[in-house]
């Protein structure tokens, strides 16, 4: 989140991919640094027990909405 | 003597109050992509078939960077270094 | 108010203890500063001491008493002896409302419906001073966060009203008010009694003829110079002397720089937007000085340009950043009016003419000069105009080798340097060395830059 608000600093359109459990959390640090409307996408928690297979398909379900946090 | 919390605004407040977003790309073909990995255990695997389904869908190219770790931000070489080298970034796997 | 008498008191004052118990028997409604709603009666009735007693008549006030008397608190009420077991009088203690401890606060929250401008809140972990550069509100320097206590007091520094309209400001021509330019005053660091120059900066700058959206919009190095003429300068102490031009004076920095602030960010004018200056220069980070009048052989600027004499008054020039004159050796006037105008020669470019006003800054030993000679402005300029009078044939596009000049057809002319009036001269500087400065001009006339002149108001 730190990092994307630094990097959105300079110039470079970005988006933060977090899990479910994250929610509440990034809104309060977005807040606390500034930027609520800062680029956010979740995935369903949780992740540190997934398989790989797993990983893959919350990626595949995550794409679209991390594109369209980086076009306009 | 209280940190400030509410300041006057000195502009002619045409522009709303909150921060924006920085603009985006019409589109990202052609466009160097930066995933930025924080470091947590998993989120690699997460990112890896990130950067399949981007370069199927027609960027530039991927370029991978981790943090050393994810309690802190990340060092501001690197921040630079993906200021300079991409177009956009995303960071990945908070959990 | 309704009508009535009132006692304002708190519970920390012992001359209000003291009266307390009479208050019960008389009269009279208690303001007890201690409760919100008898705060801020006591605030708006500019109470400084406790026990005050107030009576209103006709929805006005008419009369009001300090401390404890017993002769005047008896004939207040119309009653003989009042507190027969108190002593003859005693003195007040001071108000909660004066408190050093709560006053801000207090003006915020009871004197804070004036201020119309949007509150900007800063998040939790964002650093003050940060917050400003990320907002995009500095000149790249730090500026002071205006809060509301700030530019209450900054405000407090002119009788005008926060709501009053000061210019219409260029490029975004955006309606700029009193409270607007305390605002960044508040930013550039002025103290409340510099805001009555800054505004009259404001008026002028955004006039036509000064032109400040041209002046923006230039490629050309100008930004604006102010030079402040009148008892103004001494009262908020000001530099004309030692080091004029340069830093470390609160009053010259701040000022100029209130100036571009407002510029920036209620003008919208800004670098890499319509502000292209290919170089710029220094000076529009902030370039105010005051005129040495005291010292000066002539009459002020600013009477020259029109303004009366004893009147404060800033004068606006669009100029670039100074160039030094020396001159060591002249002991005549003829000399150093020769050794000027060697310099002056060059404004701009040594083969263009005209179109190009320009300030000379001369010093106090140079003025010795004309002063000893008993040599006017005047005097000065017309013997200036005489050695600028340029032959065209050597200005002339492709002369001397150099592409640049006047159009052929000027070439048989004989052609001035300045345009009447296009040549303004100030004195300032420290009392040692001979050196004098030109602070060259952006283009005059109806395309570019009039210097403009306004008086100091309250």
């Amino acid at each position: 989140m730190h990092d994307i608000v630094d990097l959105e600093g300079r110039g470079v359109p970005g988006v933060f991919v977090a899990s479910t459990e994250f929610v509440d959390a990034a809104d309060a640090q977005a807040r606390a640094l500034g930027f609520p409307e800062v680029a956010a996408v979740f995935v369903p928690h949780p992740i540190q027990d997934r398989t790989d297979d797993e990983l893959a398909a919350l990626a595949d379900n995550a794409v679209e909405a991390i594109l369209a946090a980086l076009l306009p | 003597m209280s940190p400030v919390a509410v300041v006057l605004d000195p502009t002619s407040e045409r522009s709303p109050a909150a921060r924006e977003r920085v603009a985006r790309p019409s589109s990202l073909a052609g466009l160097t992509v930066g995933l930025l990995d924080i470091s947590k255990p998993r989120g690699d695997v997460f990112l890896d078939r990130l950067s399949v389904l981007l370069t199927a869908r027609g960027v530039g190219s991927v370029v991978r960077y981790a943090k050393p770790t994810f309690t802190k931000p990340a060092p501001v070489d690197l921040r630079h270094e993906i200021a300079v080298k991409c177009d956009v970034v995303i960071e990945a796997l908070a959990d | 108010m309704n009508d009535g008498a009132y006692a304002v008191v708190n519970g920390e004052c012992p001359t209000c203890a003291l009266v307390r118990p009479l208050l019960g028997s008389l009269p009279v409604a208690v303001v007890d500063e201690d409760t919100p709603a008898g705060l801020e009666t006591s605030y708006s009735l500019g109470v400084d001491t406790v026990p005050t007693l107030v009576r209103f008549a006709d929805g006005a006030e008419v009369e009001r008493l300090v401390g404890w008397d017993r002769a005047a608190w008896s004939a207040f009420f119309g009653v003989s002896g009042l507190g027969p077991d108190l002593p003859e009088w005693r003195p007040g203690c001071g108000s909660r409302v004066v408190d050093p401890a709560v006053a801000d606060e207090l003006a915020v929250r009871f004197g804070g419906g004036v201020l119309r401008s949007r509150r900007v809140e800063l998040a939790s972990l964002e650093d003050e001073a940060e917050a400003m550069f990320s907002r995009g509100w500095t000149d790249g320097l730090p500026v002071v966060p205006p809060t509301e206590a700030r530019v209450l007091r900054m405000l407090a520094g002119t009788r005008r009203a926060p709501g009053e309209v000061v210019a219409v400001v260029p490029p975004d021509l955006a309606e700029c008010t009193v409270e607007k330019v305390a605002v960044n005053a508040v930013l550039a660091g002025c103290k409340p009694e510099y805001l009555p120059v800054v505004l009259a900066c404001v008026e002028a700058a955004c006039t036509s003829e000064f032109n400040a959206h041209g002046l923006l919009a230039t490629t050309y190095f100008s930004g604006p110079v102010v030079v402040v003429n009148g008892p103004v300068a001494a009262r908020i102490g000001m530099n004309s002397g030692v080091n004029a031009l340069g830093q470390g004076n609160r009053a010259n920095a701040t000022i100029g720089r209130a100036l571009q602030l407002v510029i920036r960010n209620v003008g919208g004018g800004r670098p890499g937007g319509v502000d292209r200056a290919t170089l710029g220069n220094p000076g529009k980070y902030t370039f105010c000085f005051a005129e040495d009048e005291a010292g000066s052989p002539w009459e002020p600027l600013s009477v020259w340009r029109g303004a009366a004499d004893g009147v404060s008054a800033v004068t606006l020039f669009a100029g670039e950043g100074p160039r030094g004159i020396v001159d060591q050796l002249s002991r005549t006037p003829e000399s150093l009016a020769r050794s000027f105008a060697g310099a002056l020669r060059s404004v701009a470019h040594p083969k263009l003419v005209f179109a190009f006003d320009a300030m000379l800054v001369v010093s106090p030993e140079h003025a010795r000069v004309f002063r000893d000679a008993g040599w006017s402005r005047e005097r000065l300029l017309e013997e200036l105009r005489t050695l600028l009078l340029l032959d065209g044939a050597e200005l002339v596009r492709g002369a001397g080798g150099v592409a640049e000049g006047v159009p052929e057809a000027f070439g048989g002319a004989q052609l001035p340097k300045f345009r009447d009036d296009g040549l303004l001269l100030v004195h300032a500087g420290g009392g040692a060395g001979m050196f004098s400065a030109i602070i060259g001009g952006w283009v005059n006339g109806e395309a570019g830059s009039q210097p403009v002149t306004r008086e100091v108001g309250e």
